[in-house]
């Protein structure tokens, strides 16, 4: 018992450090992403290729006066971002990382706490991660806040709802909560991967997981030409900082879903060790992410809503019909 | 005549040209064809299509398009208005300008000063000249108005100083004794244009 | 002369004009544009540049010497007309430089203007160049003959205008024009060109240097870059300075300048005057007038604590000492503290004139001499009494010399000081040379020659009448005489008697009346009857200028007198002129003393607190170029000076508001002067400053002349008191008036004796001269226009105190030895 303690902190620890590690190489790999889609270089002159450019702003982010409004809500302002940051990592408890692997001889499954509600508790957590634009927005007695509060209010509801719907599909197939049972539903290979027998629920999961991480084309919550930066207007240093480790962390967070729980897991495939696989997949929704982002406009509030409700929605609930009705047959 | 035509305000030639946008469906049934034709057109994917070719290009045809500014630098046209530069004749390497002090007269942000005085060989000496660049819009009025193509734009562009007022002398702006070999007539404004010979008229000559 | 209006059609527009107005003037007085480089308003027409062609009841006329007629119709543009003008231009732009950019006439230049008025973008003739140099003709001249057009305007002022004739058209060795070009081209271009081509401008002396007055006249009127100013070349653009209308401050004309200023470098961005113009086609100015103008004073500061002091100075002064290098609102604060505190007010330029004014209106029952100069220019006669016209006043000689070359006048110069300069005025000029101390005599000549014997009170007319005298002088005459000669006929060998008629000199006696006047003036009665006669012939006004000696004179009351008398039984035009810049100002404004007390507060005066103009006293004031305010000149016009260059400290009104008599502005005096002197009410800010185009003066305004009460002219006998010995005349060489000017760079005359060159050698170089009250140590300069024994020793200087030397007269007995 003591030893799975001692390995749940590790593990917690290892994922805290990695995860916001790679949230902070997420924004370099943004850059360099859409420079390199509008054929420009990125940053390059930190570091090779610019890599250090991370640390330079890690530590202008640090460095900076950590600034609160005279009339802010000064509690809330300052919890805000926390709520935020945390969410996404404590989401994350619940998804396993990497197949399992033997360290020194200890076998070490990546996973925090293998719970059998994983994926309940994944998308509860990320429900949760609302209140943090939710009351930032709302915390700092700035116009543009409340309004970018405001949208993350019936932005992430709305989405919750699809998001939820477009799950339910696959769990009925797998008959369980747990991500590794989902993995395990998977392990014959490519044919197994659930998104051929659920492509709409892929595709619904993909939308309303794009608006979770309030991602282009969805990203009103901080649209500069609109609401300057929405709930995060008056935020500077490593507050505004959190955010955005949020925001990547969630980003992981989403790709790791999608693989789990469409393209087989970590499963190996062919040759490539299950490990490797899950990575490149989650890499391959990141990179899916930031292309989109250089290719589609982002769509106008009342767009946002009819998707959601008017044809997400409906979608979601025909294909659970349509599953339900296969699973009868 | 009617008065309608003279309540159109609409100014100037209307070369407007409408594009072919089709119409915008109503009722929720045309809606929905619009929406099926275009994600059965898949148009979203050609927007992807089109960035990721783009990355491609830049990344591996070598289209990239950046200059490292302060490492590398673009040729700018040579008819560029930048920092001024003064001329000398070719033959004797002595400055052209002669202090008519008709750059400084037509100079709209008035930033040119000359003193000029009566030299020991009876000709005008143009003894300072200045030019305050916190002043100078760069109009190029002062090349294209140098009866003497002696004040003529530069190329050099970059004009960050740590004084609101920065300044150029004489000295500063002429060209250095060592590179005359080097020196290039300036083609922008106030150069002779191609056609100048053809509409000359010639002044007959007694000798 | 006569006054009867015409009416003239130029260009379809009606003129009303003078009787005998050229058709020039005519078109300029109505704003109607005739090219014209030649011609000078004020001059003779000089046909160089024939460019003013018109069309006048369809005869082509030169509009500067073509009189307008009653009901003419003039057309200044026609086809032809504007052919032969472009030619004209065409020919001047022959060989002319094309360094517009170096030049100094860049930008305001005559042959620019004209050369795009007449759109000559092309050039038809040519001939090969003729190597012209440049050359300093004097310490401020500069001529560059290859910018010369050869218009002769500078000839002309200098004989016309300035008298000095000191230049003239040379030969330039230029090539032949081709005889083709007499058929081919205008036959107006052609002549001008011909001319044009054989000449240039040398001194007329035969020397390389000009042996003038240094006026710089002549480089006012070029109309192209040829005459420059030797301190003003390259050294600014035109366009560069600001122009700013003033009077200049040296002598009583006050003439009407334009100071122009600009930064004086990059690095130093105060104003400074770059040059002096004028409006010369209305106003001549002199060297002093031109150059002198550099004498601003740069030392003042706002510094409290002098302010307190020259306050203290003030209230505790017995007297404040002055001159009349002062504004006309300096002068009225200074009498407002006269009134207020009781100081003494002296100024001894000022005092014996102001004597003499008061003296003249008893006599005339009026304030101020009757006419002004400006009144005179239309006469034919002019006599100048007790003036030294040459260093006195430059305005009253231009004047002198105008009315010889422009109304085939004559002239009368009473001095004791010869000048060789003013009989070369014209060819009717009698000097009379004579001692001083005689000028009452001469003012009796004048009596005796012009007035209405009617008019003249009894025992006048007995003493005119005593100086006649019945006397015989021998005359040779020419008669014919019948010869009769035996001739040889060379073919034939004949003898013939031929009878001849010769002529043949024969002297005879002849009885006259002698003037015993003209004898003691130092002419020659014999012949004196003769020219007067000639001189007299066809004239018609008469002017008179009354100069300083008269007011410097132990007699002056006297000679007021014979002054008034004059302008009452004859038809003269007097004017007087004032001896300093603004002594009629001052002696109007101010309630002057005799001699000093208690200490003495020296406004640009030394005394025992100096307030000063130059930088060197106690306290520091404007100077005449730096401030505000009006000058009364001799014409009786008050005229405004405006402030040309900045100045820094406290004015004479800050000392004023300080002892709570003060106003808010200098100016604001302006409307204080006394309206029973003549004054008006008028505020400085309305006055205009200018010329219109029909040559009269808008400047300033006139001053009224006054009625007093009339006391009678009581005429004294004449007693003998013609100085002997030694003499100085107190008297300034010409371009230098006050302390001012001496400071300006460009006015080299020195403070020295001056004479004539055989007494120059006698005294030496340097000499100590000895008065009654003090001495004095000076070089000796020579003056070559003087004649005769009378040395002449400068004033300009207040620190030497040479009216002090002087006393009340102009002239003392001195002795002079060699140091």
């Amino acid at each position: 018992m003591d030893g799975y303690i001692i390995a749940t902190v590790i593990k917690a620890i290892l994922i805290l450090a990695v995860i916001s590690a790679l949230a902070g190489f997420g924004t370099y790999i943004e850059r360099k992403i859409l420079a390199f889609i509008q054929r420009r270089l990125g940053p390059m002159h930190v570091g090779p290729f610019g890599v250090l450019q991370i640390a330079a702003d890690g530590i202008k982010l640090f460095t900076k006066e950590d600034f609160i409004p005279s009339g802010a809500n000064k509690i809330v302002f300052m919890v805000a971002p926390i709520i935020t940051a945390a969410t996404a990592f404590i989401a994350l408890a619940a998804v396993p990382l990497l197949p399992e692997f033997t360290l020194f001889g200890i076998d070490v499954k990546p996973i925090v706490s293998d719970m059998n509600i994983g994926i309940l508790f994944v998308i509860a957590m990320m429900g949760v991660g609302l209140y943090g634009p939710l009351l930032a927005g709302m915390a700092q007695e700035n116009k543009w806040g409340i309004i970018g509060s405001a949208r993350t209010a019936i932005q992430f509801l709305s989405y919750e709802v699809v998001t939820g719907l477009s799950l339910l599909a696959p769990i009925m197939m797998v008959g369980s909560l747990s991500l590794i049972d989902f993995n395990t539903y998977q392990a014959g290979g490519i044919g197994h991967w659930i998104v051929w027998t659920q492509p709409v629920a892929f595709i619904l999961f993909l939308i309303s997981g794009f608006a979770e991480t309030n991602r282009t084309p969805f990203d009103l919550l901080e649209n500069e030409a609109e609401v300057i930066s929405g709930y995060a207007t008056e935020y500077s240093g490593m507050r505004w900082g959190m955010f955005f480790i949020g925001e990547y962390a969630n980003m992981i967070t989403i790709g790791f879903l999608a693989s789990l729980i469409f393209l087989g897991g970590f499963n190996p495939l062919w040759i490539i060790p299950g490990g490797l696989a899950i990575i490149l997949k989650v890499a391959f929704f990141f990179f899916l992410m930031l292309w989109v982002r250089s290719a589609w406009p982002h769509i106008r509030p009342d767009q946002l809503m009819w998707l959601c409700w008017k044809v997400l929605m409906p979608l979601a609930v025909i294909n659970i019909l349509i599953t339900g009705l296969v699973m009868m047959a | 005549m009617s008065l309608d035509k003279l309540k159109n305000r609409n100014v100037g030639v209307q070369n407007y040209k409408m594009l072919d946008l089709g119409h915008t469906p109503e009722s929720g049934w045309g809606k929905f064809k619009q929406v099926l034709k275009r994600s059965v057109k898949l148009e979203l994917f050609v927007g992807l299509k089109v960035t990721i070719r783009e990355m491609f290009k830049a990344l591996f045809m070598g289209e990239m398009h950046t200059v490292k500014y302060p490492f590398e630098k673009l040729p700018i046209s040579p008819r560029y208005r930048a920092i001024h530069e003064m001329k000398r004749l070719l033959e004797s390497g002595h400055y052209r300008c002669i202090g008519c002090g008709l750059c400084e007269k037509i100079c709209i942000s008035n930033c040119i000063k000359m003193d000029t005085r009566y030299d020991e060989e009876q000709r005008k000496e143009v003894s300072d000249y200045t030019i305050n660049f916190g002043r100078c819009i760069f109009c190029g009025y002062c090349a294209e108005v140098c009866p003497e193509l002696a004040i003529v734009h530069g190329g050099r562009y970059e004009t960050a100083s740590e004084q609101r007022a920065s300044y150029s002398n004489f000295e500063d702006m002429l060209t250095p004794m060592d590179e005359l070999m080097n020196q290039k007539e300036y083609p922008g404004f106030g150069a002779p244009t191609p056609v100048a010979d053809k509409n000359i008229k010639k002044t007959p000559l007694a000798y | 002369m006569s006054d009867n209006l015409i009416t003239v059609t130029i260009d379809g527009i009606e003129c009303k004009a003078k009787e005998g107005e050229y058709i020039l003037n005519v078109a300029r007085a109505n704003d109607i544009f005739i090219p014209a480089i030649c011609y000078l308003t004020r001059c003779s027409p000089t046909l160089a540049c024939r460019i003013c062609l018109v069309e006048a009841d369809g005869k082509r006329v030169y509009s500067c010497n073509a009189k307008a007629k009653d009901g003419m119709e003039i057309v200044t543009q026609t086809e032809e007309i504007l052919e032969e003008r472009r030619a004209i231009m065409e020919v001047y732009d022959v060989n002319h430089p094309l360094q517009c950019g170096v030049c100094d006439q860049h930008g305001e230049c005559e042959l620019q203007n004209y050369t795009l008025e007449l759109k000559v973008d092309s050039q038809h003739y040519a001939i090969a160049d003729t190597k012209r140099g440049n050359v300093n003709w004097s310490s401020v001249l500069h001529y560059d003959a290859g910018l010369c057009i050869v218009c002769e305007r500078c000839v002309t002022v200098c004989k016309d205008m300035i008298g000095d004739a000191a230049i003239k058209t040379g030969p330039r060795g230029g090539d032949k024009l081709d005889k083709e070009l007499k058929d081919s081209m205008p036959k107006d271009a052609y002549a001008m060109w011909n001319k044009l081509q054989k000449s240039v401008i040398v001194p007329s002396n035969g020397t390389e240097h000009t042996n003038c007055s240094d006026c710089g006249e002549c480089t006012a009127v070029c109309p192209v870059g040829a005459l420059t100013e030797r301190d003003f070349i390259y050294k600014a653009n035109p366009w560069d300075l600001r122009e700013i209308p003033s009077a200049c401050a040296h002598c009583s004309s006050a003439c009407h300048i334009y100071y122009e200023t600009r930064a004086e470098s990059i690095d130093n961005p105060t104003e400074k005057i770059f040059r002096v113009k004028n409006e010369w086609n209305y106003q001549t100015l002199c060297g002093a007038g031109r150059f002198g103008y550099d004498y601003e004073n740069t030392t003042a500061k706002k510094d409290p604590e002098a302010l307190a002091k020259a306050v203290e100075a003030i209230k505790s002064a017995g007297t404040i000492k002055f001159n009349s290098t002062i504004t006309n609102e300096e002068a009225k604060m200074l009498q407002t503290l006269k009134e207020k505190f009781g100081v003494k007010l002296v100024n001894n330029e000022v005092k014996p004139f102001a004597d003499f004014l008061s003296h003249y209106s008893k006599a005339a029952g009026q304030m101020l001499y009757k006419d002004s100069f400006a009144d005179m220019s239309e006469c034919d006669f002019i006599v100048s009494v007790g003036a030294k016209l040459r260093n006195d006043n430059p305005a009253a000689r231009y004047l002198f010399n105008n009315i010889q070359k422009m109304n085939k006048g004559a002239g009368m110069y009473f001095h004791p000081v010869g000048d060789t300069l003013i009989p070369t005025f014209g060819k009717s000029i009698q000097t009379f040379e004579h001692k001083p101390g005689d000028e009452e005599s001469a003012l009796l000549l004048i009596l005796d020659l012009f007035a209405d014997k009617d008019k003249l009170p009894d025992d006048v007319k007995a003493k005119l009448d005593a100086s006649k005298e019945k006397r015989t002088k021998t005359v040779t005459e020419k008669v014919m005489e019948e010869v009769t000669e035996t001739v040889v006929d060379k073919e034939t060998g004949e003898e013939k008697e031929v009878t001849k008629k010769v002529p043949k000199n024969v002297k005879k006696e002849v009885e006259y009346e002698a003037n015993s006047l003209v004898e003691k003036l130092g002419a020659n009665p014999e012949t004196f009857e003769d020219d007067f006669a000639k001189m007299m012939k066809k004239k018609e006004s008469f002017a008179l200028v009354v100069g300083e000696d008269f007011y410097f004179h132990p007699k002056s009351k006297n000679l007021a007198n014979l002054i008034a008398l004059i302008e009452e039984s004859t038809e003269f035009k007097v004017a007087f002129i004032p001896p300093k810049s603004n002594a009629l100002g001052v002696a109007l404004i101010c309630d002057l003393d005799e001699t000093c007390e208690g200490s003495t507060v020296g406004y640009n005066e030394p005394a025992d607190f100096t307030i000063s103009a130059l930088g060197n006293g106690d306290f520091d004031i404007p100077a005449m170029n730096q401030q505000e305010g009006t000058t009364t000149n001799m014409n009786k016009r008050v005229v405004p000076l405006n402030a040309a260059l900045d100045y820094n400290g406290y004015e004479l009104n800050d000392i004023m508001n300080a002892l709570g008599l003060g106003k808010n502005l200098t100016i604001d005096w302006t409307e204080c002067l006394p309206t029973d002197k003549g004054f008006q009410l008028a505020k400085f800010d309305d006055l205009p400053n200018g010329f219109r185009n029909d040559k009269t003066e808008n400047r300033g305004y006139v001053l009224a002349n006054l009625s007093v009460e009339k006391s009678g002219i009581e005429i004294e006998d004449i007693e003998d008191n013609a100085l002997e010995g030694d003499i100085a005349y107190r008297c300034n060489p010409q371009r230098q008036f006050n302390d001012f000017t001496n400071k300006a760079h460009q006015i080299f005359e020195k403070f020295a004796l001056y004479a004539s060159k055989e007494r120059a050698e006698q005294l030496g170089d340097f000499v100590k001269v000895e008065f009654e009250n003090g001495g004095l140590e000076l070089p000796v300069e020579v003056d070559e226009r003087i004649t005769g024994d009378i040395v002449e020793i400068p004033d300009f200087k207040s620190e030497l105190d040479v009216y002090g030397l002087f006393g009340k007269d102009r002239y003392a007995k001195v002795t002079i030895t060699k140091v």
